[in-house]
C-alpha cells in the first residue's frame, strides 16, 4: 500500500469474479455467454481494424493535404452525414426485411388447414374487399377531381375574356370623347374668334357714332331714339 | 516519455478496465467500489493519482478501455493536473476513450473560470464531461452508473456501437454565451 507522488495505486486494483450463479471455483460460461464474448471481441477487433485503416491512410495518402482543423471540421461533418444516411438506409431496409418475413410467415399460416388459419382467411377477404373498394373510390374521386379541373380552368378562361372585354370597353370610351371634343374645340376656336371680330367692329362703329354726337353737338337727350342709342354706348369701354 | 497506448495490448475477455485519475485521490474509492458492484461483466478498476503512470507497473496492467480525469473543482491544482497528464495519453485515447468527470460544481467557492476551462477542455478534445456529486451515496451511485454505460460501450459490449460512435453522441460542446459574465 505504498502511494507515492506520482505512482499508481496497486491498491486500487478492484476486481471481482463474474461467476453468474455459477458455483464457488466453477467457471461454467453458457452459450449465451461465448456469444456475448464473442460480440464483444468483435467489436474490439473492428474497432483496432478502424485504428489501423485510419493509420495506413493517414501515413501513405495525406502527405499532400495539410491537416487543417477546418478541413477536418468539414470532412467531419460530411462523414457525419453520411453515416445517417446508410443508417437510415439500413434501418428502412430492416424494416423490409421484416414486413416480408411478416408476410411469408402469414403466407404459411394460411396454407395449413386450421381454425385459426381459417380466421386469418376471413380477415383477409375482408382487406381485399376494402382494398376493391377502396380503389374504386379513389378513382371516382380522380374522375370528380379531373371535373373540377377543368370546370376551373373554364372559369380562369372567362374571366381572362371579360378582363379583355373590359378592357376594351375603356379603351373606346376614351377614344370616343377625344375626336367629339376635337370637333367642339375647333368649333368654339373659330366662333370665338368671329365674336371677337365683329365686337371689335361694333365697337369701331360705336367710338366713331360718339365722336360725331360729340363734334356735332347734338342734342340726343330729347329725342327718345337717339337717348337710347347714346345710352348703349356708354357700356363699352372706350379703347379696346 | 512513454505515453499509454489503448491498442498496445489483448483486450480482455468479458472484461472491462477503466482507469480512474484524480489528484486527490478522494472520490476515486468509492466510485471504484460502486464500480465493481457491476455483475454482468467483470469491471477492473484502476486507481491513479496522474500520469507519467509508474513503469513497474506496465506489464501488469492491462488494457485500460476508459481514461476517466476526475476534477475537484474547488481547487486549481487538480484541473492542473489533470491537463498535464493529457499528454502522456496517445491519441487514440481521444476518440472516445477518454472522459472528464467533475465534481462540486454546485459549490459556491468555485469561481466560474474554472468551470469555463474544464468546458472549453473538454470540447476542445472531443469527450464527454459527467458532472458528479461525491459526498452521498447516492451521487455516488448515480455517478458509477453514468460512467459504466461509457465503459460498456468502451470495452465492446454494446453491439454495432464502438466508443468512437459513442463520442459523436455525447461530446461536449460549449454554450455559446460561455464569454459572458454569469448572473454573480
Amino acid at each position: 500500500m505504498d502511494s507515492s507522488e506520482s505512482g499508481e495505486d496497486i491498491n486500487g486494483r478492484v476486481e471481482r469474479d463474474g461467476d453468474p450463479g455459477g458455483s464457488s471455483g466453477q467457471k461454467e460460461t453458457s452459450t449465451a455467454d461465448m456469444l456475448r464474448i464473442k460480440q464483444q471481441m468483435s467489436n474490439q477487433c473492428f474497432e483496432m481494424e478502424v485504428h489501423l485503416n485510419a493509420v495506413k491512410v493517414s501515413v501513405s495518402g495525406k502527405h499532400r493535404r495539410s491537416c487543417s482543423t477546418s478541413e477536418a471540421e468539414r470532412d467531419y461533418s460530411d462523414h457525419i452525414s453520411e453515416l445517417e444516411r446508410v443508417k437510415t438506409l439500413q434501418f428502412n431496409q430492416t424494416l423490409a426485411l421484416h414486413r416480408m418475413q411478416m408476410w411469408h410467415a402469414m403466407e404459411e399460416k394460411i396454407k395449413i388447414n386450421d381454425p385459426e388459419s381459417d380466421a386469418l382467411k376471413v380477415v383477409n377477404e375482408r382487406c381485399m374487399a376494402l382494398c376493391c373498394q377502396i380503389k374504386q373510390i379513389q378513382q371516382e374521386t380522380r374522375l370528380l377531381q379531373d371535373e373540377i379541373t377543368e370546370l376551373q380552368k373554364k372559369r380562369l378562361e372567362m374571366k381572362r375574356l371579360t378582363h379583355d372585354k373590359m378592357k376594351e370597353m375603356e379603351d373606346l370610351m376614351s377614344s370616343k370623347e377625344h375626336p367629339d371634343t376635337e370637333k367642339c374645340k375647333a368649333a368654339l376656336e373659330k366662333g370665338q374668334k368671329n365674336l371677337e371680330k365683329y365686337k371689335k367692329m361694333s365697337i369701331m362703329a360705336q367710338n366713331v357714332l360718339r365722336g360725331i354726337l360729340l363734334a356735332c353737338k347734338i342734342n340726343w337727350l330729347d329725342d327718345p331714339k337717339l337717348r337710347d342709342v347714346a345710352m348703349t354706348l356708354e357700356e363699352f369701354p372706350i379703347t379696346d | 516519455m512513454s505515453r499509454l497506448n489503448p491498442f498496445a495490448k489483448l483486450p480482455g475477455l468479458n472484461a472491462a478496465s477503466v482507469l480512474l485519475v484524480e489528484n486527490e485521490e478522494h472520490f476515486q474509492q468509492s466510485l471504484a467500489e460502486a464500480l465493481v458492484k457491476e455483475t454482468s461483466v467483470t469491471v477492473n478498476v484502476r486507481l491513479a493519482k496522474s500520469f507519467p503512470l509508474p513503469v513497474e507497473n506496465d506489464e501488469s496492467r492491462p488494457r485500460i478501455d476508459l481514461v476517466v480525469f476526475i476534477i475537484n473543482l474547488t481547487s486549481e491544482l487538480s484541473f492542473q493536473s489533470a491537463e498535464a497528464s493529457l499528454k502522456y495519453l496517445e491519441p487514440g485515447y481521444f476518440l472516445g476513450k477518454v472522459c472528464f468527470m467533475v465534481s462540486n460544481a454546485r459549490s459556491s467557492s468555485v469561481p466560474a473560470e474554472r468551470l469555463d476551462a474544464v468546458r472549453r477542455l473538454a470540447a476542445s478534445l472531443h469527450c464527454p464531461l459527467l458532472f458528479a456529486e461525491d459526498q452521498t451515496q447516492q451521487g455516488v451511485t448515480n455517478a458509477a452508473e453514468r460512467l459504466l454505460t461509457i465503459l460498456k460501450v468502451a470495452a465492446g459490449f454494446v453491439p454495432f456501437t464502438t466508443s468512437l460512435c459513442l463520442s459523436n453522441l455525447t461530446r461536449s460542446t460549449l454554450p455559446p454565451d460561455i464569454d459572458q459574465p454569469s448572473f454573480d
